[in-house]
């Protein structure tokens, strides 16, 4: 029939199924498949038991691992801007101090910590203020200088 | 049994004390129409056994919420399929050979298949359908075999009628050419 019949068409009449199945197999199907969905009942109603069982420990796991999120979450936030806003606080408060304080009361407080003279540091402080005045440069201008 | 109507069976379903009847109804109303479509698509009985098993199951979970816009007919046709087409893509995952090579063990399988009774033409027809990719394998078993609509076949495979008909037509041309060279 092949040889002779090239189309689709002339293959008509071998549409009937050319497959069969063990005996009996459409009649044990329903059967099996009724059993089938039983088991995965079972699975399904274990899962269900095993999932209440273990909630209250589940949820206690969750809420403590929330807080402790929370928690180091918070306190990181707190601390960094803490720091930024230390720094500008201690900047602000150098510029302020320093502009009430005149170079003498530096002098004042020096000399009431009564600080042991260091003889070397002495002579050359004693060095560069003779040259200054041997120069003729004011301090005030060297400062702006540098 | 087979008097009830989908719509009836539907109804029955909702019913939770009528449910294990109904479903039952349903699995003896379209099992043997399930069964073949899947078969020609894996043509082992065993895989065509586990295929629609899984299908049945996944019709019992997914049937409470299952809404009337489409046929019950072609919803089971629908899951039958895709099920099908995953357990082909698993095997080829499975085994690491692109699906050509899967189908030609079949083709091999068909010969020494105790549960397949079809002529020498029938053999070399079907070895023919297994060249064909796998949409309009399944496009043309629909049409051929089983004769289904293209409107129904539409709603099974989310495609245009149009696009069915020239899925049936290369297929036809495909089958021709492989009888031709032989």
């Amino acid at each position: 029939m092949g040889k002779n019949n090239k189309t689709v068409e002339g293959l008509k009449g071998n549409n009937k199924n050319p497959f069969s199945v063990p005996d009996g197999y459409f009649e044990t199907f329903p059967t099996r498949m009724q059993e089938r969905i039983l088991s995965e009942n079972k699975e399904y109603a274990w899962a269900i038991k095993i999932f209440r069982y273990v909630k209250p420990q589940f949820a206690l796991a969750i809420m403590i691992i929330t807080f402790a999120v929370i928690s180091i979450t918070t306190i990181n936030f707190i601390l960094s801007n803490r720091t930024s806003i230390d720094n500008d606080l201690y900047t602000r408060i150098i510029e302020v101090d320093a502009n009430e304080f005149t170079e003498q009361h530096f002098i004042d407080v020096l000399l009431e910590e009564k600080k042991p003279v260091d003889n070397h540091k002495k002579d050359e402080s004693d060095f560069y203020i003779h040259y200054l005045l041997d120069e003729d440069i004011d301090y005030g201008t060297l400062i702006d200088e540098f | 049994m087979s008097d009830y109507s989908d719509k009836e069976l539907l109804t029955l379903f909702n019913d939770i004390e009528k449910r294990n009847y109904a479903f039952n109804l349903i699995v003896r109303k379209y099992q043997d129409k399930l069964y073949w479509h899947i078969r020609k698509i894996v043509i082992i009985h065993d895989d065509a056994d586990d295929i629609l098993q899984n299908t049945f199951i996944k019709v019992w979970k997914g049937l409470e919420g299952f809404r009337e816009d489409s046929k019950l007919y072609t919803w089971l046709y629908r899951i039958a399929t895709n099920e099908s087409l995953t357990f082909l893509k698993q095997k080829k995952t499975k085994y690491f050979l692109p699906i050509v090579d899967y189908e030609n063990q079949l083709k091999e399988s068909l010969e020494s298949d105790e549960y397949f009774n079809g002529d020498e033409i029938q053999c070399k027809l079907q070895k023919a359908i297994l060249d064909l990719p796998e949409k309009q394998r399944i496009v043309f078993n629909l049409k051929y075999f089983e004769e289904m609509k293209y409107d129904d076949m539409s709603e099974i495979l989310k495609t245009s009628v149009g696009a069915l008909k020239a899925s049936y037509h290369h297929a036809v041309k495909k089958i021709e050419n492989y009888f031709k060279e032989d």
